[in-house]
């Protein structure tokens, strides 16, 4: 017994001083090797590793992985530096895909302070999507991210701003979930009678509406103030361009036209992820937020948080970027590409691209 | 031998010192109530919805379904992704103990070297693990699977200082009459320290493996956290991004667990095999 498991322990020293560190990096072949009876030989797999955005860009300088998917600016940022260029962004594969959006908490009710809020982010979207502001928007988006003015450039020729999101795009979104078996709950379980009685709640279009039908009529319509004692904690993810709106609603003063003023009934939180935010939402310490799409649907229905959409902030600005010496998505089988998440917007988006070319992707 | 022999040897070979009440409970029954305290609790509170956990039963079929079947969304079961964390570990671990130990027994041995290196290690060790990623991309920068080495690199940081300072008090707690002894006798340096100071210092090194070994393991967490393939660290955190998979986690930790106190319990036993005197 002793000298079975001191053999063993020897065994195990063994392997990690010749393993070494630097060859492992091929092993993905050898792990595949054991699910091969599943699948037919001449199916050609790309390799996903989840990683957060940050560290992709290390990675692919270094050549550890061959390309990433992430959103902006962290594509521009990379192929800016010359680490790689793009592949694909969001419209070359998936027109018009959700992304960011504005949600309410469901117990906040305060239809004043919703409309006030709705009002300013339509307001900054028209601002940013006004080709006469351009100058001023690079700026704005500049001063948010912390990156210089060539890489939000290139950053902004990604992304859509948008005020709602399309619902038969965020319905394909849900449908990848249900396929790639995400969902643990059913949006039956959560007390809806099918797919689109949820999507109708939680696409809560009615202010919107509201808001857009008033301005559409007359520019310079305002809604209510919101009263100096009525308080609203605004939450958004740090330095993520998707949501510029809100940073534009901010410093071009549409906040406090409707009586909310920074610092004193508007309090903004700043979450690194959009994970985080729906946690916020749970314990109630954030009334309205900036996500992602992604996260807000997987979690109002796998955690059961009781979120509704009111607006979006944007569609597209995600793409995937590659080692230069890539230059076709068939290139890419047997590749390694770093992902943010399973079941981000990015992954949805990746795994559609890579099975319209007859790639299989498998996580490493 | 139980999950908290991280203390000394005697405890292992005699008993414990106490009170002396509750004497008539034997040990393997308390083993057993604890046990079942905690599943009465947890099954309480997912049944009285004071937390929203699931059942200890639903949990230990997730777990069972997780080593046998695997988790779907990643195509892989737990024992393998369990392997892909401990292999880290395990390389990590290996380099931690032959810098440490040698290092730990030079500066026993050699006083000098020890005030040198003394206020460097002093200010080095309380940066938690974790803080050491983002420079570490940067050292690792140029190895090509900067990923890989930075996540060695953590958990090595993490096992590092409790073998040193096991190494260090090893050596400098033995009896100067031993090494007085064995240099009237002539030996020389090498003998003395081959035969002398390493035999006497081999349960203190021992010990700080057995706790660097367990800091290693808990740092896999944290080292995962900057993503690559998929190890028990970031399985937990990704059903945590997923959503509704409170078993899954609960597995996760599970593992951990068990795979800890398996290490814990290994190299206790090597040590008993190879440290008889103790």
């Amino acid at each position: 017994m002793k000298k079975a498991l001191t053999s063993i322990l020897v065994l195990l020293f063994a392997i990690a001083v010749f393993a070494g560190c630097s060859d492992s990096g091929n092993n993905g072949g050898d792990q595949e090797g054991k699910n091969g009876t599943q699948e037919p030989a001449e199916e050609k797999l790309v390799y996903l590793t989840q990683t957060a955005p940050p560290s992709m860009l290390e990675q692919l300088e270094a050549g550890e992985i061959d390309g990433f998917i992430a959103w902006e600016p962290f594509n521009s940022t990379a192929v800016t530096d010359g680490y790689g260029k793009y592949l694909f962004t969001s419209q070359d594969v998936w027109d018009d895909h959700p992304c960011c959006v504005l949600a309410i908490n469901e117990n906040f009710t305060d239809e004043t302070t919703i409309e006030a809020l709705v009002w300013a982010h339509i307001k900054a979207v028209r601002f940013i999507n006004d080709p006469a502001n351009s100058e001023k928007v690079l700026q704005y988006a500049s001063d948010f991210t912390g990156k210089n003015e060539d890489v939000v450039k290139k950053s902004l020729e990604n992304i859509t701003y948008v005020e709602y999101p399309a619902k038969d795009e965020f319905e394909e979104y849900y449908n990848s979930l249900v396929e790639g078996k995400l969902l643990k709950n059913s949006v039956e379980s959560i007390g809806y009678t099918d797919s689109n009685k949820f999507f109708e709640s939680f696409l809560k279009t009615s202010v919107y509406d509201k808001v857009s039908g008033e301005l559409d009529k007359d520019a310079g319509w305002k809604p209510a103030n919101v009263p100096a004692e009525t308080k609203v904690r605004l939450g958004y993810l740090a330095a993520d361009l998707h949501q510029l709106a809100m940073f534009v609603a901010d410093k071009e003063g549409y906040y406090s036209q409707v009586g909310l003023v920074n610092g004193e009934n508007l309090e903004t939180k700043v979450f690194p992820n959009g994970v985080a935010v729906m946690e916020a939402f749970k314990a109630k310490d954030v009334d309205m937020a900036y996500l992602g799409g992604a996260p807000a649907t997987l979690k109002r229905i796998n955690d059961d948080i009781p979120v509704e959409i009111v607006a979006g902030a944007n569609n597209e600005g995600s793409g995937l970027v590659v080692k230069n010496e890539i230059n076709a998505l068939a290139d890419m089988a047997g590749k390694t590409i770093a992902v943010p998440g399973v079941g981000t917007v990015q992954y949805t988006l990746l795994d559609k691209a890579l099975r319209e070319e007859g790639l299989r992707p498998v996580i490493k | 031998m139980g999950l908290f022999d991280y203390s000394t040897a005697e405890q292992v070979t005699g008993r414990s010192a106490g009170l002396g009440l509750f004497k008539r409970f034997n040990d393997k029954l308390l083993r057993i109530m604890s046990a079942v305290t905690i599943l009465i609790i947890w099954q309480l509170t997912a049944s009285l919805q004071l937390l929203e956990l699931p059942s200890p039963i639903t949990t230990l079929g997730v777990f069972i379904d997780l080593i046998i079947s695997g988790d779907p969304l990643y195509n892989r079961t737990l024992p393998e992704i369990v392997w892909a964390s401990l292999q880290i570990v395990i390389r990590a671990c290996a380099v931690s103990i032959i810098v440490a130990v040698s290092l730990g027994i030079l500066m026993g041995a050699v006083q000098p070297l020890r005030k040198y290196l003394e206020a460097i290690l002093e200010l080095l060790r309380p940066i938690p693990p974790l803080a050491w990623i983002p420079l570490a991309y940067v050292i690792f920068a140029n190895t090509g699977s900067p990923t890989e080495y930075v996540q060695v690199f953590v958990v090595f940081v993490g096992a590092f200082f409790p073998i040193l300072l096991n190494t260090i008090h090893g050596i400098s707690m033995i009896n100067r009459i031993y090494l007085e002894a064995a240099r009237t006798m002539g030996a020389s340096p090498r003998q003395i320290l081959r035969q002398v100071m390493l035999p006497a210092a081999l349960p203190s090194i021992f010990n700080g493996i057995r706790v660097g070994f367990g800091v290693g393991w808990m740092s896999i967490v944290a080292a995962e956290f900057v993503g690559g393939k998929l190890g028990i660290g970031y399985y937990i955190w990704s059903s945590y991004s997923v959503g509704g998979r409170t078993a899954e986690i609960i597995s996760g930790m599970v593992a951990i667990g068990i795979v800890g106190s398996l290490i814990n319990k290994v190299i206790l036993l090597t040590e008993k095999r190879l440290v008889p005197w103790r």
